[in-house]
């Protein structure tokens, strides 16, 4: 007789902490972890201190492949699921499998945001949301003398500090809707200026990017509202969006992440969003908040494995640690630790 | 320090996914690119072709004797065949597949869904960058190739000069849209997977070798023929050995020499002895079904002092048995095969090289030796191709083996007299003076029918002298790798010594004292160099695919102890690896 | 009354002159007296005394059976093979030296039963050889069994009963064959054989010649000397070999003639 199937969609910290966690459960169900990129799970929040050298890439790699098959669950990496249907409780994959499932566990995470008139230039900024990217960033730091940093994101801060230990110059260009989903207000950007100073980091007095263009193969030049400028790297960090356009014609409820209840479900039964692309409802304030952050996905990850199985456990955030800016509520703790 | 390379490679897919094609042309492009290769393809079994087409090609930057049992590259050109070779993937072997197939794929029969985690996907849409660059989606198979190119670091250009010197002669149309198909893959998965290549195997790049060739034993066997001077080829169709004589159906007529396909094998040995009678030079090519119904002249071939070159390419038996697996079961057929005691050649070629030598010689062995001359192949020695120098035969190996009776003879020519060596020489038909008649009943020095104990005695001793001489001439057992005193001498023969070479030297490279005897000549053998190899084993161990250890029976009482015996009969080739094993366990105290 | 012995003398010295026992070799026959392989044996050497074919450039290829023995006495050389063998050794020697007169010599064991199978094919394939086969309807060597060309009815050791199967026409299976040229003889006329034989050899391509003999030792009811005398007779005079049709109809009409029964043109 068939084990019924549960599918996690994302091979980030929620996702496995979401396997981990239903396995604990039951051992009657089949679980699967579908992860778009090919690297095994790691720890993006550690990825600075690769880039900096200050970490060996072994211990970004969190789960050895023995994990899953002691705890029989399948992993499937380098696969990307292209559209849900609920209906037929179906999902496909890009090369055109179908996979039923009978429960659903979306912990997508995010993606790198570029702005889009920034968007021609791509090709010339790197980010550091991937182990491939951190290798990026390593091999140009061998010849590089100064980063430029865009953005700031709370990725960008800890990154920024990192690069400082690294004896590199750094140069950061803290911009508007760069703190996504928080814009910086003054009061906000007056604090984060005020400790990358302290670390380190040149702030720059600029506040918009209009072009790059690449001079010679180790030199950009940046066109900026102060002047020119050049930089060896430059560094897109302009916050992370969740990974959700598959889903935006499922019928799931979609904003800026798939909206959940409290207790992380979504309209349809046995459907649950955790991590970095759910949007959670907070009954205190009566609204959802994006949560950002390695310890928000660990615990938003188990919580719906336990609802899942049965659980009604509510994902703890205090109010006073969710942050209300212009309409969108965030919690985070990357902020508190920064 | 140079990368180390040892992939295997496999193109899978249906019959007419051109999954051969694709496979012969990694084989031909890497040869060129420097690197040793050994390829061994499956086909469907069944008539229309209707079925699984595997290719399998070992690269290896050191010389490679055996297939290896992992695969490295899985090039999937039909998903749902493809799933069958899921299990022999090894740890990260690369997979290149459709990734926009025409129809979805439940996840049950999903080929994606099988592969194991660790595996490195590479999805390419194969059928549309097919038919985008060229209109059609058949080039597909040199889209995939496009795509292992770009993924891997091989210089495209070598495959695109084989790609042309394949096509050449189809035209200038199909030439273009197959090496447009080529370059789409490639350029495609040069672009998507910029990055993610660099988790895959990058072969180095060697110095180019443009004088080697890919042949296969069938291959090697009929231009040996040719080389030869082989005037009359007389066969009947039967797998493996079939090739031979279309090979030489096409090649013998431009050389004067003629290929007649016969009723059946009985009638093939039968013209074979009947032509080599007359002094013409002449082959037949059979499997295990046909030589059982040669021996009986196989034997008289004996009996009459009369020469004849045979090829027995073993497969899978007994009787009709597996026509298209490999095996090597006819040892003693071919040794013993036929009424009486009949002895006679039996050779074993071990590698295509090989192949082409020894069938070469075997014309100049069953003249002088005026006997029946058998050499065995096997259905993977027949099948594989390796990438060699083209062989060419010296004047030494092609020359006339005849010893013609002396003038002094005339008039009382003695076809059958008694010599030293067991050797009478042997008039043909046309020469003056020297008329006799050849029998096959037993018969006295001038042939004339004669049951009497005393020249069945002689004669019977002429005959097995006659033969024992023969190992002068015939290639001696060679030992590889020394040491005085050996914990495991491995004997191999035939198509399992390219395995017992790697076991062997993967068994030193752990430090172990072992070494191999290679044997080839299987009638009659060296006994006396086999015996001393011998003699400095603890264990001698003796791998073959056959159940019954044929070579182990012909040999074991040679050692003071018995043989260790390593049987398989799984129809494919032997794997090092279980050698390896057999080997360790020996040393190590397990039970032999 | 009896000859002089001084004109046997001399009548045997005339023909030893004439070159008529060149082809014999010192080996006596070991064919029973009364064979009628004596007289095919005394028609071939006419045949090539009168060819004058150089004996070292003949060939003889026999199989198993009374006539396989053939070789032996005959100054040429031969080969004696295994029983139903003849064809195709003989098709090796002609092809590997088309410079040889090839003959295959066998019995109706030999060439019907177990070599049944060849017969076909060196006809289709119209390989230049002459083969004979010498039709006593038995099987004499091993002694006395029923031959696929014996009558229904064959009572020997081998079928008390007597034989169930119906007999083969050789003959006839010559000309289904696509033989080139096809004659059916009698032993007891020399003369005939050796006639037919001249133009056989001459003719190029496969040559079948179909021999009645009788075997005195195992066969003293059917095929004895007295029936097939009585039976044989030559074709008529208007004979036209080169017709294939009629040479259908007079091999299933008539067992016993004899002459060219077919000649392609």
């Amino acid at each position: 007789m068939a084990r019924e199937r549960c599918v996690i969609i994302g091979n980030g910290p929620a996702a496995n902490a979401a396997a981990a966690a239903l396995r604990q459960e039951t051992s009657d169900l089949d679980i699967m972890l579908i992860g778009e990129e090919s690297f095994p799970h790691y720890r993006p929040h550690l990825l600075p201190a690769y880039v900096a050298g200050s970490l060996q890439k072994e211990d970004l790699f969190v789960t050895p492949a023995s994990f899953y098959e002691e705890c029989d669950i399948r992993i499937r990496l380098g696969q990307r699921v292209t559209h849900v249907k609920f209906d037929q409780r179906e999902l496909v994959l890009s090369h055109k499998e179908i996979v039923p499932f009978d429960a659903l566990i979306i912990a997508c995470g995010g993606m790198q945001r570029i702005p889009e008139r920034l968007q021609i230039f791509e090709e010339l900024m790197l980010t550091l949301k991937t182990p491939a990217d951190a290798q990026k960033w390593r091999a140009g730091l061998q010849t590089a003398e100064t980063i430029l940093i865009l953005g700031g994101d709370l990725t960008s801060l800890s990154f920024a500090k990192a690069l400082v230990s690294t004896g590199k110059r750094v140069q950061f260009i803290l911009q508007e809707q760069s703190f996504w989903p928080l814009p910086l207000t003054p009061t906000l950007a007056d604090e984060v200026k005020q400790r990358l100073t302290r670390s380190g980091v040149e702030v720059l007095e600029a506040s918009r990017v209009h072009r790059l263009t690449q001079l010679s193969q180790d030199v950009i030049e940046v066109e900026t509202d102060v002047g020119l400028m050049t930089a060896n790297l430059v560094g897109a960090f302009y916050g992370l969006a969740p990974n959700v356009k598959f889903l935006v014609r499922s019928g799931l409820d979609v904003e800026r992440g798939v909206l959940v209840d409290e207790n992380l479900r979504t309209r349809f039964d046995l459907v649950y969003a955790a991590g970095d692309c759910a949007q959670i409802y907070h009954p205190a304030l009566r609204d959802y908040w994006v949560s950002i952050g390695y310890k928000n996905a660990l615990e938003q990850g188990k919580v719906a494995a336990q609802n899942l199985a049965g659980g009604m456990t509510t994902v703890a955030a205090s109010p006073a640690n969710i942050f209300c800016v212009e309409g969108v509520m965030v919690n985070t703790s990357w902020w508190m630790e920064f | 320090m140079a990368t180390v390379v040892d992939i295997t490679v496999e193109v899978c897919g249906m019959a007419g996914d051109g999954a051969i094609a694709a496979g012969a042309l990694i084989n031909e492009a890497l040869s060129r690119g420097g690197f040793s290769v050994l390829g061994f393809d499956s086909y469907p079994a069944e008539i229309r072709g209707f079925g699984r087409c595997v290719t399998r090609s070992r690269i290896g930057s050191e010389e490679i004797v055996a297939m290896g049992a992992e695969t490295h590259v899985l090039i999937s050109l039909n998903e749902a065949e493809a799933r069958s070779r899921i299990p022999f993937l090894a740890h990260r072997a690369m997979v290149i597949f459709e990734s926009n197939p025409p129809t979805y794929v439940h996840h049950d029969s999903s080929f994606v869904a099988e592969l194991p985690p660790d595996k490195l996907l590479f999805g390419m849409p194969l059928s549309d960058l097919a038919s985008e660059a060229t209109g059609a989606t058949r080039g597909r198979n040199l889209t995939a190739l496009g795509g292992f190119a770009a993924v891997c670091g091989i210089n495209p250009a070598l495959f695109i000069e084989v790609i042309e010197k394949k096509f050449k002669s189809k035209g200038e149309k199909v030439l273009h849209t197959n090496v447009k198909s080529f370059e789409a893959g490639y350029a495609y998965a040069a672009k998507e997977y910029s990055e993610k290549r660099e988790h895959a195997f990058q072969f180095p790049e060697l110095l180019r070798q443009d004088g080697k060739v890919m042949l296969s034993g069938n291959q090697a066997i009929g231009m040996a023929a040719l080389d030869a001077g082989l005037k009359l080829y007389f066969g009947y169709p039967i797998t493996p050995a079939t090739p031979i004589m279309e090979f030489l159906a096409a090649a013998l007529p431009k050389k004067g020499g003629r290929v007649v396909q016969m009723e059946d094998e009985i009638a093939s040995i039968g013209a074979v002895l009947g032509s080599f009678y007359a002094g013409a030079r002449s082959m037949t090519a059979t499997s295990g079904p046909g030589f059982a119904l040669m021996t009986e002249l196989i034997t008289h071939g004996v009996m009459a002092e009369i020469p004849a070159v045979i090829v027995n390419a073993q497969r899978g038996g007994p009787a009709t048995g597996l026509p298209t697996k490999t095996e090597q079961s006819d040892l003693h057929a071919a040794v013993f095969g036929g009424p009486g005691d009949s002895a006679r050649i039996v050779i074993a070629p071990t590698n295509v090289s090989e192949c082409y030598h020894y069938t070469v010689k075997s014309f100049q062995l069953a003249e002088k030796y005026q006997t029946p001359v058998i050499v065995l192949t096997d259905f993977y020695l027949d099948n594989r191709v390796e990438n060699v120098v083209i062989p060419r035969a010296s004047e030494a190996e092609t020359r006339n083996g005849n010893v013609f009776p002396p003038a002094s003879e005339k008039g009382n020519y003695k076809r059958y007299c008694l010599t030293e060596s067991g050797i009478s020489p042997r008039a043909l038909p046309g020469m003056e003076g020297y008329i006799f008649t050849a029998t096959g009943l037993e018969h006295t020095e001038k042939g004339l029918p004669d049951y009497s104990p005393e020249v069945h005695t002689l004669m019977t001793e002429k005959r097995h002298k006659k033969i024992a001489s023969a190992l002068a001439d015939l290639p001696e057992p060679e030992v590889y790798f020394g040491d005085d005193r050996l914990d495991v001498g491995v004997i191999g023969w035939g198509s399992t010594f390219g395995s017992v070479l790697e076991a062997t030297r993967t068994s030193r490279k752990k430090g172990l004292r072992v070494a191999a005897l290679k044997i080839t000549s299987l009638s009659p053998l060296h006994t006396t160099i086999i015996q001393g190899f011998m003699e400095r084993c603890s264990h001698v161990l003796v791998p073959e695919l056959n159940y019954e250890g044929q070579l182990a029976n012909l040999i074991g009482h040679l050692h003071h102890r018995p043989v260790v015996r390593l049987n398989l009969v799984t129809g494919t080739p032997f794997p090092p690896s279980m050698i390896i094993q057999k080997i360790e366990d020996l040393i190590h105290g397990e039970a032999a | 009354m009896k000859t002089p012995g001084h004109v046997l003398a001399q009548r045997i010295r005339d023909i030893g002159e004439s070159g008529a026992f060149r082809p014999r070799s010192d080996a006596l026959p070991t064919w029973c007296p009364g064979c009628g392989y004596f007289g095919i044996h005394q028609a071939l050497n006419q045949c090539l005394s009168r060819l004058e074919l150089p004996l070292h450039n003949v060939v003889v290829v026999s199989g198993i059976g009374c006539a396989g023995r053939y070789p032996f006495f005959s100054h040429t050389y031969g080969l004696h093979t295994v029983h139903g063998r003849t064809l195709p050794v003989a098709t090796g020697v002609k092809l590997a030296n088309p410079d040889l007169t090839v003959f295959a010599i066998g019995g109706d064991g030999d060439g019907l039963a177990i070599g049944g199978g060849h017969f076909p094919h060196v006809a289709r394939r119209n390989i230049d050889i002459n083969y004979l086969l010498f039709d006593n309807s038995i099987y004499g060597l091993t002694k006395g069994q029923p031959s696929p060309s014996s009558r229904t009815g064959t009572i020997t050791k081998a079928s008390p009963a007597g034989t169930f199967e119906k007999p083969l026409n050789a003959t006839l299976l010559a000309l289904t064959y696509e033989a080139s040229f096809v004659a059916r003889l009698f032993a007891g006329d020399p003369n005939g054989i050796a006639a037919a034989l001249i133009e056989g050899v001459k003719t190029p391509g496969f040559a079948f010649f179909h021999i009645y003999t009788s075997c005195v030792t195992f066969d003293k009811t059917f095929k004895t000397w007295a029936h097939l005398k009585e039976w044989v007779h030559p074709l008529p005079d208007d004979y036209d070999p080169t017709n294939r049709r009629n040479a259908f109809e007079m091999a299933l009409e008539d067992d016993f003639s004899t002459g060219i029964i077919y000649r392609r043109d």
